[in-house]
């Protein structure tokens, strides 16, 4: 295990406390009627198929070239998109540019923490990121260049990864990185019969468990989709389940896709219209001041 | 992956190949090239298999060692998974050259082995368990690593032998292990739940199966299917930097699913086969 000396480390030996206070419900029963009440609806009030609000904002930061931040329900994440620059330590020429992805979950951002140094978990997302973004970017406008995508995630409730794609194709954009089409992802969780769309950290913990019926499916679907293409650029599943059903799932949440794909336009869209907008406005701000100015000289 | 150099022309020529169902090795699109396996290589090992697929070299040997549980999952054991891409293979994965080939590689393992039961792993529930260290070693690529790891590791999970416990003795809160004299009193593991990943190149308007490193370079994007025995799906991703249109996944898991489960029944005929040859069954190594 690689530490960091530099950092103050905590004895070997601790582990979370929720281990004691969260006791998991006794019976595998119990543990869905608290996910799922019986009016088929979820903890938080969705029904199955609902996603949770979505907030999207770009240039939140003031010294990447693009930014985003994105939150669905408490899932926050924020990504940053740097400037072209050359492949440090590369002696070869290769005529796509490269995406350089990094994925990090905060340490404070789940209940148990996450450590500094990256985990093979954030190095397998890192290259889950990249694989989904990489058909949406022309690579072939910045040869031999390599472009820095960060996403940092600081509060886990479920479905980061999509979160962190639809994001940081947001931050590219904003960083004006030559782009076919925006990407958005999102999670789908399966138990048994039930589906859960966009599922928060509680329902993806459930997903990860094999149901005790007739219908073993389980497990996590993250499907990222570039919705004027119609291309799927990644297609991440974990856990087990039959062939036929992940067809189906798949096919389902592309076009769950194409609804979000609307959200991050117009949050592109309205950025477009506030600058021109203040554009307009400082140039008639700047005619006045003409006036002003011949104006005085007249006097 | 290593860098091959191809030129247009050679590149239509497998493109018009896979078409026509016709390879350049003269295989339809849905046949693996020919096989060699080998378990119990390495005398050090737990246990250990070599595969060659065609071109395609992959040595891996299991080592076993006792483990603390994970105190989210006290009645399981562990298994990691380490890839080496040695330098024989290509000098590009001289130094850290082959890294990021080889973190691909084992993250998509160890998420494909999600559905392996490491309970049979557990020794004292919360104190103590057996913990798999797989140790894959890339000798040669000549495409289609991640179907070649994965039928190597499990072929080498399959001859893997753990020592058998035959008491604990509780001595002021630890747990101290007594273990069979005897070296040879060993327990098999059930690696039954044990996926093969079966990649599926996308040439052309086609699904390709077992692409040579050629073919490869005429691809952008394939999918990799893990497929369990029974057929059901245990992971699944995209790999390669282009996008697929979702009828390309409809059909590529479609297939992915039969071929998986065929190769699986495969695997499993070939190994009792070569158990059935007993231990005194002679070692071909390296040497042919």
């Amino acid at each position: 295990m690689p530490v960091d000396s530099r950092r103050l480390q905590g004895p070997e030996t601790t582990f979370s406390y929720h281990l004691y206070v969260n006791k998991q419900p006794q019976t595998h029963s119990q543990w869905v009627k608290q996910v799922l009440k019986s009016n088929g609806k979820r903890s938080d009030g969705r029904k199955l198929d609902d996603i949770r609000k979505i907030f999207l904002k770009t240039s939140v930061m003031s010294q990447a070239k693009g930014s985003a931040y994105i939150e669905v329900g408490n899932t926050k994440v924020i990504c940053s998109a740097f400037d072209p620059r050359e492949i440090p330590n590369n002696n070869k020429f290769s005529l796509n540019g490269e995406l350089f992805c990094e994925f990090k979950f905060a340490n404070f951002s789940q209940k148990k923490r996450r450590g500094f140094i990256r985990d093979a978990e954030e190095k397998d997302l890192s290259v889950c990121l990249k694989r989904a973004l990489e058909p949406a970017v022309c690579r072939h406008e910045f040869p031999n260049f390599q472009v820095d995508v960060y996403a940092l995630v600081l509060e886990d409730d479920g479905s980061a990864l999509a979160a962190a794609i639809t994001c940081a194709s947001l931050a590219l954009a904003d960083a004006s990185i030559p782009m076919y089409d925006l990407v958005t992802a999102l999670t789908l969780g399966v138990h048994g019969d039930h589906k859960f769309l966009d599922p928060t950290s509680e329902e993806e913990r459930l997903c990860c468990h094999e149901p005790p019926g007739q219908n073993k499916n389980h497990g996590l679907i993250v499907l990222a989709y570039a919705t004027e293409l119609q291309q799927v650029t990644q297609l991440k599943q974990i856990g087990v389940m039959d062939s036929e059903f992940l067809i189906e799932a798949s096919n389902s949440l592309s076009s769950h896709c194409s609804q979000t794909h609307k959200l991050s336009q117009q949050c592109l869209a309205q950025v477009v219209l506030k600058t021109t907008k203040e554009k307009k406005r400082l140039l008639e701000l700047g005619e006045t001041f003409k006036k002003m100015d011949v104006g005085s000289q007249k006097d | 992956m290593a860098s091959l150099m191809l030129g247009e022309g050679e590149k239509m020529l497998i493109l018009h190949g896979v078409e026509d169902d016709m390879r350049n090795d003269g295989r339809t699109r849905r046949k693996y090239r020919p096989m060699e396996l080998e378990t119990n290589v390495v005398s050090h090992a737990n246990g250990s298999a070599r595969l060659r697929l065609a071109n395609t070299d992959i040595l891996v040997g299991i080592k076993t060692e006792i483990d603390c549980p994970f105190p989210e999952t006290p009645n399981l054991g562990k298994i990691e998974f380490f890839v080496d891409c040695s330098a024989n293979a290509t000098p590009a994965f001289e130094g850290r050259g082959g890294e990021d080939l080889a973190m691909e590689i084992s993250n998509s393992l160890a998420c494909a082995y999600n559905s392996f039961p490491l309970d049979q792993l557990c020794i004292t529930k919360g104190e103590q368990c057996w913990k798999l260290y797989a140790d894959i070693l890339i000798l040669e690529c000549g495409g289609n690593l991640y179907d070649a790891v994965s039928i190597a590791v499990k072929a080498a999970l399959s001859s893997t032998e753990v020592p058998k416990v035959v008491g604990t003795v509780l001595d002021g809160g630890t747990v101290d292990l007594v273990l069979s004299d005897d070296p040879f009193d060993c327990q098999k593991l059930d690696v039954r739940r044990a996926p093969l990943l079966v990649t599926l190149c996308k040439i052309g308007d086609f699904c390709v199966v077992d692409p040579t490193a050629e073919e490869e370079m005429c691809s952008v994007a394939s999918m990799v299917v893990s497929v369990l025995e029974n057929g059901t799906v245990s992971s699944s991703f995209k790999c390669g930097a282009g996008s697929l249109h979702s009828e390309t996944v409809k059909e590529a898991l479609k297939i992915g699913k039969e071929v998986g489960q065929s190769l699986n029944q495969e695997l499993e005929e070939i190994l009792l086969e070569e158990q059935n040859l007993g231990p005194k069954r002679e070692l071909f190594g390296f040497l042919k």
